[in-house]
């Protein structure tokens, strides 16, 4: 009796949650997103994912971007979605000082704005950062761990060494290192070399340093030209295998090497993630969720947020991925 | 019907004889009503209003200054980086000389002499640009891709390519406000602009030279014109009104860089060409670019209001829309021509 009143009970509490989560979610918003450029690929597939949210929610979210990435153009296209009965506004700012007076319109017409890679705007509500630079220097330092059998001489290169983010990445994985992989060491006569954000560059390091230091077995990569001049440098020495580079790298331009396996792993963000989680970031303050440490948007990534370090405007993820040979053909950007 | 033919070719139609405005005035009306039609409860709303009249000063006064080049048989292509370099050196003068925590009074001062600046180095950009074209003889086309660069270049030294932001705010706070909380700022900067340009062409000696000097420079020449003074004249014009879309660009996004705005100069000389503006010169008036500006604003804004339309088809449509006006342009002349011989 005890057993089936438990599971009556049960029952009722399931309903009431599954009809106050329909309740919830009757109210359907309206959200513009603008990416940089809407004809770039990056944010091509950013566009995937905001339909995809919409298509899962219900809500009425779109993406509308200037067809160049121009500043004044952005503000344009902005100037027009809001005028035009939007709940939230999310943006990807080609320069956050631009989009200032307008976004301050938006938000005194009560739409919730969002930011995206935009951590200096002023008038939004939140912004959200995919990753924390520390903890995604240490993601790319446990990839390349792995490639490496845990063990050997590395080193970290930047596009330049007053780069702030690369920088802060470079550190993160070398403090992996330490406190991870005991018996990985940091090349101590050139821990920190720079690509100038060039393939070319990347490549040419990467040949000087292989012959320089035999015993040199594997690279961290920030910029995102690094880790595939680097595999080209790997694949003309003909040490594959015996050397092992991983970090942040753009799948169409490293796709050839990481399918042969010369690029053991590539990582970044993923648009299209990035998108689904302002949407959903929107609506959660749209819908009066207090936004606290640990918010979950239910976006793969965007599972557990934290503020950035003395902010309570910059919101971090840990959105990013890890891309390798199975997986490249998933990503056309 | 023996009558029409015997009567003039040219008849002085509602707009004096501009057969192309009446054209453009009837696109307009009927884009307003396509667009009315296709989103009536998005369109047909104040605030669209409001947003469209916001964002079509920048690049309607650029317009109209290629447009004034164009008339000369020349054309502008540095208006947006002249636009840019003035923005950015008057950004420059005024968070230099009215820091944070000025005075009220101080600060205006500044703003004012600054936005005097600027309109002075619009126009001593296009001075540059008017010698290059008539002095040294350089094909407008070529002198002003070079000046572009150069301009460019100067306004990214001074901002080591980054964008000047923290103005004065009270710059943008006028820039930005609505006049009797219905007309911006910006749209009246434009009106009153246009307004000048449109009396000297069309009731002063300087317009009527203009035209007499873009129909045929040689004939110019001799009959005793100083064609010189008339193309720096005509490049100064265009500097000032770029000068001026520099400052309105300033007070939009309250801060000013090398490369805002890049796209508007493509825009602009499309526009310029849908305005009826010949490009061979000679051709063309300001009540036609305006007419052009309004009809490119709606369709743009338009386009923002089908979420499923990517701005991927704007480019796209705005080819449509020149090219369909050009050949429009091309058969008319032909069947006038036709007429005439008959």
């Amino acid at each position: 009796m005890r057993k089936l009143l438990a599971s009556f009970v049960a029952t009722v509490l399931l309903a009431a949650a599954v009809a106050l989560s329909a309740g919830a979610g009757e109210k359907k918003y309206k959200i513009a997103v603008v990416p940089k450029d809407s004809t770039n690929a990056w944010f091509v597939h950013m566009e995937k994912g905001v339909r995809k949210y919409a298509n899962d929610t219900g809500h009425n979210a779109f993406q509308k971007g200037p067809a160049k990435t121009d500043a004044a153009q952005q503000v344009q296209v902005i100037q027009d979605l809001i005028s035009q009965d939007i709940d939230a506004l999310c943006v990807v700012p080609v320069d956050p000082a631009a989009l200032e007076p307008v976004l301050a319109e938006a938000m005194e017409k009560k739409i919730v704005v969002i930011c995206h890679e935009g951590s200096p705007v002023e008038n939004c509500d939140y912004d959200l950062e995919a990753f924390n630079n520390a903890d995604y220097g240490a993601f790319i330092m446990d990839n390349l761990a792995k490639a490496m059998g845990e063990k050997g001489v590395y080193t970290t290169m930047v596009a330049h060494v007053t780069n702030a983010s690369h920088n802060e990445w470079a550190d993160g994985a070398v403090a992996r290192a330490k406190a991870a992989y005991p018996n990985l060491t940091l090349l101590a006569a050139e821990p920190r070399v720079e690509s100038e954000d060039n393939s070319e560059r990347s490549y040419e390091k990467a040949k000087e340093l292989f012959k320089k230091y035999p015993e040199l077995k594997g690279i961290v990569g920030t910029s995102s030209k690094d880790a595939p001049g680097v595999a080209r440098a790997i694949e003309e020495l003909g040490l594959k295998d015996k050397v092992f580079v991983s970090g942040t790298g753009m799948p169409n331009e490293s796709r050839r090497f990481v399918k042969d396996g010369t690029l053991s792993y590539i990582t970044l963000w993923d648009s299209s993630l990035a998108g689904a989680a302002m949407c959903a970031l929107a609506v959660d303050v749209l819908n009066g969720v207090k936004i606290v440490d640990g918010l979950d948007l239910g976006v793969e990534g965007y599972h557990k947020l934290m503020f950035a370090p003395g902010s309570d405007k910059v919101l971090l993820g840990s959105g990013w991925i890890v891309i390798d040979a199975k997986t490249i053909d998933d990503y056309d950007f | 019907m023996p009558e029409t033919l015997s009567e003039p070719v040219r008849r002085p139609g509602f707009f004096g004889r501009d057969k192309n405005f009446t054209r453009l005035l009837a696109i307009f009306v009927l884009v307003f009503i396509g667009c009315a039609i296709l989103k009536p409860d998005l369109f047909l709303k104040a605030s669209n209003f409001q947003s469209m009249a916001k964002q079509f000063p920048e690049f309607g006064l650029l317009s109209i200054g290629v447009a004034l080049t164009m008339l000369t048989g020349g054309i502008d292509l540095s208006v947006v980086n002249i636009g840019n370099l003035a923005a950015v050196l008057a950004a420059r003068v005024m968070i230099s000389f009215a820091p944070k925590g000025s005075s009220p009074e101080q600060t205006l001062t500044v703003v004012v002499a600054a936005m005097v600046l600027a309109l002075f180095v619009g126009a001593l950009c296009g001075a540059v640009n008017g010698l290059l074209v008539s002095k040294i003889g350089i094909p407008a086309i070529l002198a002003t891709l070079g000046t572009q660069q150069l301009f460019m270049g100067l306004a990214i030294v001074v901002t080591s390519g980054r964008p000047i932001s923290g103005l004065p705010m009270i710059y943008a706070r006028y820039g930005n406000r609505n006049i009797f909380g219905a007309v911006p700022v910006v749209l009246a900067v434009f009106a009153v602009s246009a307004l000048i340009v449109g009396v000297l062409l069309s009731r002063t000696r300087f317009g009527a030279k203009l035209y007499m000097l873009g129909s045929n420079a040689t004939a110019a020449r001799f009959a005793g014109i100083n064609v010189d003074r008339l193309y720096v004249l005509a490049y100064m014009l265009s500097g000032l009104l770029a000068a001026v879309a520099g400052l309105i660009m300033m007070a939009r996004s309250n801060s000013a860089k090398a490369d805002y705005g890049i796209s508007y100069t493509m825009q602009s000389i499309l526009i310029a060409v849908l305005g009826g503006v010949s490009p061979n010169g000679g051709r063309g008036n300001v009540q036609g670019v305006v007419a052009a500006v309004l009809i490119l604003q709606l369709l743009s804004s338009v386009l923002n209001m089908f979420e499923n339309i990517s701005n991927f088809y704007r480019d796209i449509l705005w080819g449509i829309v020149m090219i369909g006006v050009l050949i429009i342009n091309y058969l008319i002349n032909v069947r006038d021509l036709r007429r005439q011989s008959q």
